[in-house]
């Protein structure tokens, strides 16, 4: 828990999600990152149809504080990056890293759709390929420069981990399953998805999380 | 005091919002609009070639949402705490969510489907939204504490692109009316209704 320096106080963080690391990842990265201990609660299918009714939208993740409810995965991934100082330094390095973040949603929503809302086979193939020869190509290249713009040698905004890096690690696990070699013309994001995974905290996170599809 | 540029183009759209947080907050910026015919030459420039884009003493920074967190935080309508700061998040996302099914009923081409997707949106995902909504309101109109945060704001501007479509759809929830009637009447909002241009979406 963090300790609130007035009341004495630790707060207990309890996320609630599916077995995987989907929309709740960069969450756990971050609580990863700052050694801050939280409930990894994995809901089983069964249990769905009745614990969604006692969410806020009916949908997961779910991060509750104190038993005060957030849900929304953005919103919680920043939150718990407020909260553990990885939130960027200055409204303006802020403004930035939500920036950064929406641009990895997107990109990140466009291939939600052909892996979960495309249901004709030949459609989901068309709109898989579309994706890995244009899409992600032409964002990762808008990447590596955004990157360039801080250096290109550190964390994508400031001098610290955000969570828009904790975004990026996810987005890039999921797109080397599909494509081992997709950074090679990327070496600074390469270089990036490194840095973020031997970061002490999410190191040991990484290799002890269940291993799940996705 | 900064410099703020906003550019989109002649509507509402993703930029709206924005230009409601400057109003509210008094904060002055130049509100460029583009001809489409501009766009492609800009594109290129811009982080990720979208806009709208925000310029700070000539730093960009794009992405609308990222853009209306950062002027709602310059003019104080962030919410207070980190916890009440992650309430207004995660309604505006909700909010979001809402606004992305309801351009698919907006956009689609074919009138068949189209007036499908408009009865399975106005009997299912409108109500289940408001309702949600309406638990989320309190007694004084406010999503968030006890006064008016973007989060109030940004769900009038949702209402505003949805009441064109759904005249009717506010009818019966008290609160999210008192919520509507809290951010008409700023005096910055109010001022701003009167004065911008009027488009079609």
């Amino acid at each position: 828990g963090v300790h609130c320096g007035a009341c004495r106080k630790m707060s207990v963080y309890e996320l609630h999600y599916f077995n995987n690391r989907g929309r709740a990842e960069p969450a756990r990265l971050l609580f990863a990152a700052a050694g801050l201990p939280y409930r990894d609660i994995r809901i089983q299918s069964e249990q769905w149809p009745e614990y969604k009714l006692k969410l806020p939208m009916h949908q997961v993740p779910v991060l509750e504080v104190d038993g005060t409810m957030i849900c929304q995965s953005v919103a919680i991934a920043r939150y718990v990056a407020k909260v553990t100082g990885h939130a960027g330094k200055t409204d303006l390095e802020q403004a930035k890293v939500d920036m950064l973040v929406d641009g990895i949603d997107d990109v990140m929503t466009k291939k939600g759709d052909y892996v979960w809302h495309e249901k004709d086979e030949t459609r989901k193939m068309e709109k898989k390929n579309a994706f890995y020869e244009t899409t992600l190509p032409q964002f990762l290249s808008r990447f590596e420069k955004l990157l360039l713009t801080n250096g290109g040698d550190g964390f994508l905004v400031g001098e610290g981990l955000a969570h828009a890096d904790a975004w990026f690690l996810c987005l890039a696990d999921d797109v080397l399953l599909d494509f081992p070699d997709i950074f090679t013309p990327y070496p600074k994001l390469a270089a990036l998805v490194e840095r973020i995974r031997t970061y002490p905290g999410i190191k040991e996170w990484l290799a002890k999380r269940p291993q799940t599809e996705f | 005091m900064p410099s703020y540029k906003l550019t989109y183009f002649n509507v509402r759209g993703r930029a709206e919002l924005i230009r409601l947080l400057f109003a509210t907050g008094g904060i002055p910026y130049e509100d460029v609009r583009i001809g489409r015919d501009k766009w492609p030459e800009l594109k290129p420039k811009t982080p990720m070639g979208q806009i709208p884009i925000l310029e700070v003493d000539g730093q960009v920074y794009c992405q609308s949402m990222a853009i209306a967190r950062f002027v709602a935080r310059e003019a104080g309508l962030l919410g207070e705490s980190s916890s009440d700061q992650a309430r207004a998040d995660m309604l505006l996302d909700g909010g979001a969510e809402v606004g992305e099914l309801l351009k698919e009923v907006v956009l689609e081409k074919d009138a068949s489907k189209r007036a499908e997707k408009k009865k399975e949106f106005s009997e299912k995902s409108l109500p289940h939204f408001l309702t949600l909504y309406e638990g989320f309101a309190n007694d004084s109109g406010h999503f968030v504490g006890e006064s008016l945060t973007w989060a109030d704001i940004s769900f009038f501007n949702m209402m505003d692109f949805l009441t064109a479509e759904f005249p009717s759809a506010l009818e019966g929830y008290d609160k999210l009316n008192k919520i509507i009637e809290n951010v008409k009447s700023n005096p910055g909002i109010a001022k701003w209704l009167k004065e911008r241009p009027v488009t079609d979406h």
